[in-house]
């Protein structure tokens, strides 16, 4: 087998990766420049400069109460899946269980069948069959798919923490509890952190499950989002885009600031 | 040593049982006022018939041309990013990683914006006078598949990266030194100890690809319906329960495929090597 031998791999890597980033960032960029035209349809080269658009997309009931609704559903989903994943993390780290791996693949299992297809199950069995209310629905589904985050971040960083420490704390008298309360949790405490973040934006941006378990009643903003697209063509959703970019940058500058940003992203792949 | 109780498993136990597994099972099994036999005699008739088996081919074929493009892509950038020296490469390596927080509705608008009739891409072209009227390039299969590589390369090179950033810079040093190229060296050394990230790449990107909603039905339209669409239509629109079942496990027996056969090729490659 005759490889070309030449020196010139970098400059058609450096094009590759070059072609790589415009996909990823440019298009976003243009959400951005089209939310300052004056425009009325969206289109480019952006006209002028005016800021109605942001009026309009805070201005917009739908888009605030489904805004509302999502903050609501991720903070909730979140809290419920550190609040059994953690546990359920440290036992299976630490204690005696039978077919752990089975267990752990339960745990996991969220992660491997496609979210449309939790969705549909969800919808039909507990919207349809039980009859429940597609918050309850929706809460489950989320809850359901951010378990897998909590377990996997926090295991990782449990992982990393030495078991001796909390019995040297138990060896000076201290009670199991007090023991996992003052020695354990602020060893966990950054898995905990990115699994909280990671939790909250995936529950937050989540469309599949959001989408077939919507209802009048209870929508999320990227469902919302999803239907303003397709019926108008403003710039209302490229301000509202452009906000939600603002917040994610945010979001990213904490991240980045407190555990890295490598770091939680390292957590899914691993 | 001090042991966990087990009893700490129990409430995620519950949860992930009675909140996924079991509704999982039931939708194959007993969907609302329709068999199981129901379930898999449409399951028969979606493998046979043309427009489901066009709607399958095009779910794989786009899956697969996105996942191709992705480690193109996203190798490169791993690549040089593992085996940077400059202070920047954090920083473009979170540049990388940003997007995956960013809603996938934002990310996908932009491509509206581009490629839409008044979109920057068509003005360019009629601009340049390359053609007298901007080409249909919004609801293609092209759209959907940039649409799609912007969404899961991140995916792919967060998984070259840490396979690329294992393999030690020293064995490169060391192809080089024997006299291998620079490409030489990338295809016989770094490209086959990363296999495994390859394969997490593959795996990730062509379940999001094959499974993906947003794209299909904001860049794709009417005309380039995929398994995703379809299920959603079956499921909320047309409410066809044996439809949107069937559809289910055909997409999730797609994305086992895919999977299976990349780890199953890797595995053999490493034999062979």
């Amino acid at each position: 087998m005759s490889m070309i031998k030449t020196n010139n791999a970098r400059p058609v890597l450096g094009t590759l990766a070059v072609l790589g980033y415009i996909i990823m960032i440019v298009p976003i960029l243009f959400v951005v420049s089209t939310a300052f035209s004056t425009g009325r349809t969206v289109s480019f080269p952006p006209k002028g400069f005016t800021l109605d658009w942001f009026g309009a997309a805070l201005g917009n009931n739908t888009f605030m109460s489904s805004l509302g609704q999502s903050l609501q559903l991720a903070l909730i989903a979140t809290v419920i899946a550190l609040a059994i994943g953690v546990p359920a993390t440290i036992a299976m780290h630490r204690g005696k269980i039978p077919g752990k791996s089975l267990v752990q693949g339960l745990f996991l299992s969220p992660l491997v069948v496609p979210e449309l297809v939790v969705g549909l199950a969800l919808y039909q069995q507990i919207m349809v069959v039980l009859g429940q209310s597609n918050s309850i629905a929706l809460l489950i589904g989320h809850t359901a798919i951010l378990l897998p985050y909590a377990v996997r971040v926090t295991g990782a960083s449990l992982a990393l923490a030495d078991p001796a420490i909390e019995e040297a704390a138990r060896g000076l008298g201290a009670s199991p509890l007090r023991a996992f309360f003052t020695v354990t949790l602020p060893l966990l405490r950054p898995g905990i952190f990115s699994a909280a973040l990671l939790s909250f934006v995936t529950s937050f941006n989540n469309v599949p499950l959001s989408l077939l378990l919507q209802d009048r009643s209870f929508r999320t903003l990227p469902v919302t989002m999803l239907d303003y697209i397709q019926q108008n063509y403003d710039p209302t959703i490229a301000a509202m885009s452009t906000l939600l970019l603002a917040a994610t940058v945010v979001v990213a500058i904490i991240a980045e600031r407190t555990v890295g940003f490598a770091k939680i992203f390292g957590g899914i792949n691993k | 040593m001090s042991r966990k109780p087990a009893w700490l498993l129990l409430p995620g136990l519950v949860f992930i049982l009675l909140g996924f597994a079991i509704p999982s099972v039931a939708m194959l099994i007993a969907p609302p006022g329709v068999s199981t036999g129901d379930v898999f005699a449409r399951l028969g008739q979606m493998l046979t018939d043309p427009y489901s088996l066009g709607i399958i081919g095009r779910t794989l074929g786009l899956g697969l041309i996105t996942t191709a493009t992705c480690l193109v892509l996203g190798f490169p950038i791993a690549y040089l990013l593992a085996r940077s020296t400059s202070r920047f490469a954090g920083m473009w390596l979170a540049l990388a990683i940003f997007p995956l927080l960013l809603s996938n509705v934002v990310r996908t608008f932009g491509w509206i914006v581009l490629l839409g009739s008044q979109g920057a891409i068509g003005q360019l072209i009629t601009g340049l006078g390359l053609a007298s009227e901007a080409p249909q390039l919004l609801y293609t299969e092209l759209a959907v598949v940039l649409g799609m590589t912007q969404l899961f390369l991140p995916l792919a090179i967060i998984s070259c990266y840490s396979a690329v950033a294992q393999v030690d810079p020293g064995l490169d040093d060391a192809a080089r030194g024997l006299g291998a190229s620079r490409t030489r060296t990338l295809w016989t050394v770094v490209l086959p100890l990363s296999a495994p990230g390859l394969v997490v790449a593959t795996t990730l990107v062509f379940a999001g690809a094959a499974t993906a909603y947003t794209t299909p039905y904001l860049l794709g339209g009417s005309s380039q319906r995929m398994l995703a669409t379809e299920l959603y239509n079956y499921s909320n629109v047309t409410v066809d329960w044996a439809s949107a079942s069937a559809t289910a496990l055909i997409m999730t027996l797609l994305v086992f495929l895919v999977s299976g056969l990349s780890s199953l090729l890797s595995r053999g490659k490493s034999v062979q090597s």
